[in-house]
């Protein structure tokens, strides 16, 4: 019977061997041009003018051609493509672009090229420094800041100055022009924004919990169930079912469908983040000059607080031309291209010293007034560990936003299984 | 060497695939979960039942857990009523029989995971037809209470055809004497369906349920495409979390131990079925 097997077994084997060395590469042609892949989101506006660049690097760096690779918009579906290909070791890709989020956890598997000597010293204190702490694990630089979001909250400057109001500084007095306004103004809700179980949601939630004086983790542990931040949860279901200025439909709401709304003028606040205002001054918007921004309110005798945006380029660490891509990512985080993005598509540059420079400032006063709050954007828990805090946050938030759970009981069964995934680190 | 020595030698083959699709993977399974495991960071470290002890105070569990139950329950023992009724209407003479029988099984022939976007659709709240035909405002697939359900509907709307092919095939087989004589005896319609068409029709009934059963607690495309689960996990089934734990946040030993408990709650329906069905099978030949 033994040998019935082998007989079976051993050519199986010799099969195998032989394809797995069939397998390795050719040694690389030195003649042809490195060709470097670069993987990415969708990139708004016009992507021939995305295009412009990169030929740019191409010409200025003869020898070295890019092909730019646009990813599912969905941020957790690049999230997944990233974790399956790079646990599986592809070189199939060189630079990629990662959510603000995504750094720490890719950095502690391993998977980015240390990217350190790319900034000169003294040059890391040009960048934001929320987008810093978030590309930066245990003191070394695994990604460069590409460009920068944060939460804004949007309101209808028309309709305050009409009713004698000034744009809220405090959440109780959002809550008091909302429920004025939306009482007088037929079919114009109050303030929305967005509560569906996403990463999103988290981004919203913290603005509250850190406005609160909240935090999610503290020295590694959990520290969600704090009662600040039982106050925070239960203070955004209250803006639905208390104070009446949110209607319920943000519990199933992303950026899009409350962008449209406020963008067909049927609300006076939103909380958002920055790209939504290209499109309310877009010729034929409804609410074109109308439209004004500020930092989010906060509670009273604390800090508005934002949760930062954004995304950053880092290298593959399985990539066969590390010079190129290296190239690539100093020419797109460069002070002229990220200005150029600006102009052009409207990304909001990470480098602080292009916010004073004056053809920007002329052609772009949004984006510069913008400065502020970039500077006091927050990054979510800086931890390996945060993809798989917030697939824990997300669904006890929204079941906190929903009703079925009290803000009490979602935050301790967060706070449970939160522990629980840090305790492997233990 | 023996006739009965060779016949084992040509099972071997048999053999050896199951241990290496089914024993080893599901054996594989049972190691993991006793583990720590989380591939990326390169942790693995064997913790014994902490994994299972955790599984008990795991509020997301147990709600994935009634979630399932739930589903379950009620779209199987919709199904099979449907699926009833819709086999003794096609089971009897009229024109076109066969077309309408073919027509019947589209919606079981179409992949799930198509069906699903169609129905992500029809139950939008903006553009969906359910809600203009009803001239509604509800939003289905959004609301804690609507969700699960609009599932449900969605499942019993493709599986019906299975269930109800499967009894055809059943009603079939009874004899039409049978039927005949009870009628000379003077037994009524509903009267030969209760003490007849029934009684006969129970292994086949008990063959769907098992198939349905099991299906509808590993559910995953539908629900999945429907709605990821959400809002607030209400539609979350255990599959749906153990994919979740697995796939998207790669923690492999908590993950399997979610999928052990899938495999030990379908172990233990399929043996509390074919208890029944054996049963069943026996009374019959005993009558």
């Amino acid at each position: 019977m033994i040998s019935a097997v082998h007989r079976v077994l051993i050519p199986v084997l010799l099969l195998s061997l032989f394809f797995s060395g069939a397998c390795t590469r050719p040694e690389k042609d030195k003649e042809r041009p490195a060709v470097i892949v670069f993987k990415h989101g969708k990139i708004a506006g016009d992507p021939q003018q995305f295009r412009q660049i990169i030929e740019r690097f191409e010409s200025e760096n003869p020898g070295i051609k890019v092909k730019d690779e646009t990813l599912p918009a969905s941020t957790d579906e690049q999230h997944q493509f990233y974790v399956i290909n790079l646990e599986g070791r592809s070189s199939d890709f060189d630079v990629f672009s990662m959510d603000v989020i995504w750094v720490p956890e890719f950095a502690r598997a391993g998977w980015l090229r240390d990217l350190s000597h790319l900034l000169q010293a003294g040059e890391g204190k040009d960048f934001f420094q929320g987008p810093m702490q978030a590309v930066t694990y245990r003191d070394k630089i695994y990604a460069i800041p590409w460009y920068i979001d944060a939460g804004l909250l949007y309101y209808r400057k028309d309709l305050l100055e009409k009713h004698g109001f000034r744009p809220p500084e405090t959440w109780q007095e959002l809550i008091r022009i909302a429920q004025h306004i939306s009482e007088r103004e037929r079919g114009v809700y109050g303030f929305i924004w967005q509560g569906k179980q996403y990463e999103g949601l988290v981004c919203n939630v913290l603005e509250y919990i850190w406005g609160n004086g909240g935090d999610i983790l503290e020295d590694g542990r959990s520290v969600i169930n704090t009662p600040e931040n039982v106050e925070a949860l239960k203070f955004m279901r209250d803006l639905i079912v208390e104070y009446e200025v949110t209607p319920p439909l943000v519990a199933t709401a992303i950026e899009e469908p409350t962008r449209h709304i406020f963008g067909t003028g049927r609300a006076v606040f939103m909380r958002n983040w920055p790209y939504a205002w290209n499109i309310f001054e877009r010729e034929g918007s409804p609410v074109r000059g109308k439209v004004g921004v500020s930092a989010l309110p906060a509670f009273p005798g604390k800090d508005s607080a934002s949760t930062l945006g954004g995304w950053q380029l880092g290298i593959n660490r399985y990539t066969r031309n590390p010079e190129a891509a290296e190239k690539l990512i100093a020419f797109l985080t460069s002070p002229e291209i990220q200005k150029q993005l600006a102009l052009t598509i409207g990304y909001k540059p990470t480098r602080k010293s292009l916010y004073h420079d004056p053809y920007l400032v002329r052609e772009q006063p949004f984006i510069v007034n913008l400065y502020d709050i970039f500077m006091k954007a927050r990054p979510r828990p800086v931890s390996p560990y945060y993809m798989m805090i917030s697939q824990v946050m997300q669904p006890e938030f929204s079941a906190a936003l929903s009703g079925i759970k009290t803000s009490e009981e979602a935050l301790s069964s967060a706070h449970r299984q939160i522990e629980f995934i840090l305790q492997v680190e233990q | 060497m023996t006739e009965r020595e060779s016949g084992n030698r040509y099972v071997i083959p048999a053999l050896v695939l199951l241990t290496f699709v089914t024993i080893y993977p599901v054996s594989y399974v049972l190691y993991l979960s006793l583990y720590r495991r989380l591939l990326i960071f390169d942790i693995s470290r064997f913790i014994g039942l902490d994994n299972y002890l955790f599984l008990f105070s795991d509020d997301r569990f147990w709600n994935a857990l009634k979630n399932t139950v739930y589903f379950t329950s009620l779209s199987v023992s919709l199904e099979l009523l449907f699926g009833l009724c819709v086999a003794v209407l096609l089971n009897r003479p009229f024109r076109f029989r066969g077309w309408i029988r073919a027509v019947v099984l589209i919606p079981w022939a179409i992949p799930t995971v198509v069906s699903a976007r169609m129905w992500e659709w029809i139950y939008n709240t903006d553009f969906g037809i359910l809600n203009y035909l009803i001239g509604s405002k509800i939003n289905w697939l959004g609301s804690p209470f609507w969700a699960l359900n609009a599932a449900v509907f969605m499942d019993v709307w493709k599986t019906t055809p299975f269930v109800a092919i499967l009894l055809m095939a059943g009603l079939q087989v009874i004899p039409k004497d049978i039927c005949q004589a009870a009628r000379v005896d003077g037994a009524g319609g509903l009267a030969i369906f209760r003490r007849i068409t029934l009684p006969l029709l129970k292994p086949v009934i008990l063959v769907v349920l098992i198939f349905r059963t099991l299906d509808a607690f590993r559910v995953f495309d539908a629900i999945y495409v429907l709605t990821g689960g959400g809002p607030a996990n209400t539609t979350e089934t255990l599959s749906i979390y153990a994919y979740k734990v697995l796939f998207q946040t790669l923690q492999f030993g908590y993950g399997s131990t979610l999928s052990v408990v899938v495999f030990l709650c379908t172990g233990g329906i399929s043996i509390f079925y074919i208890r029944l069905l054996s049963r069943g099978i026996k009374r019959t030949l005993h009558d």
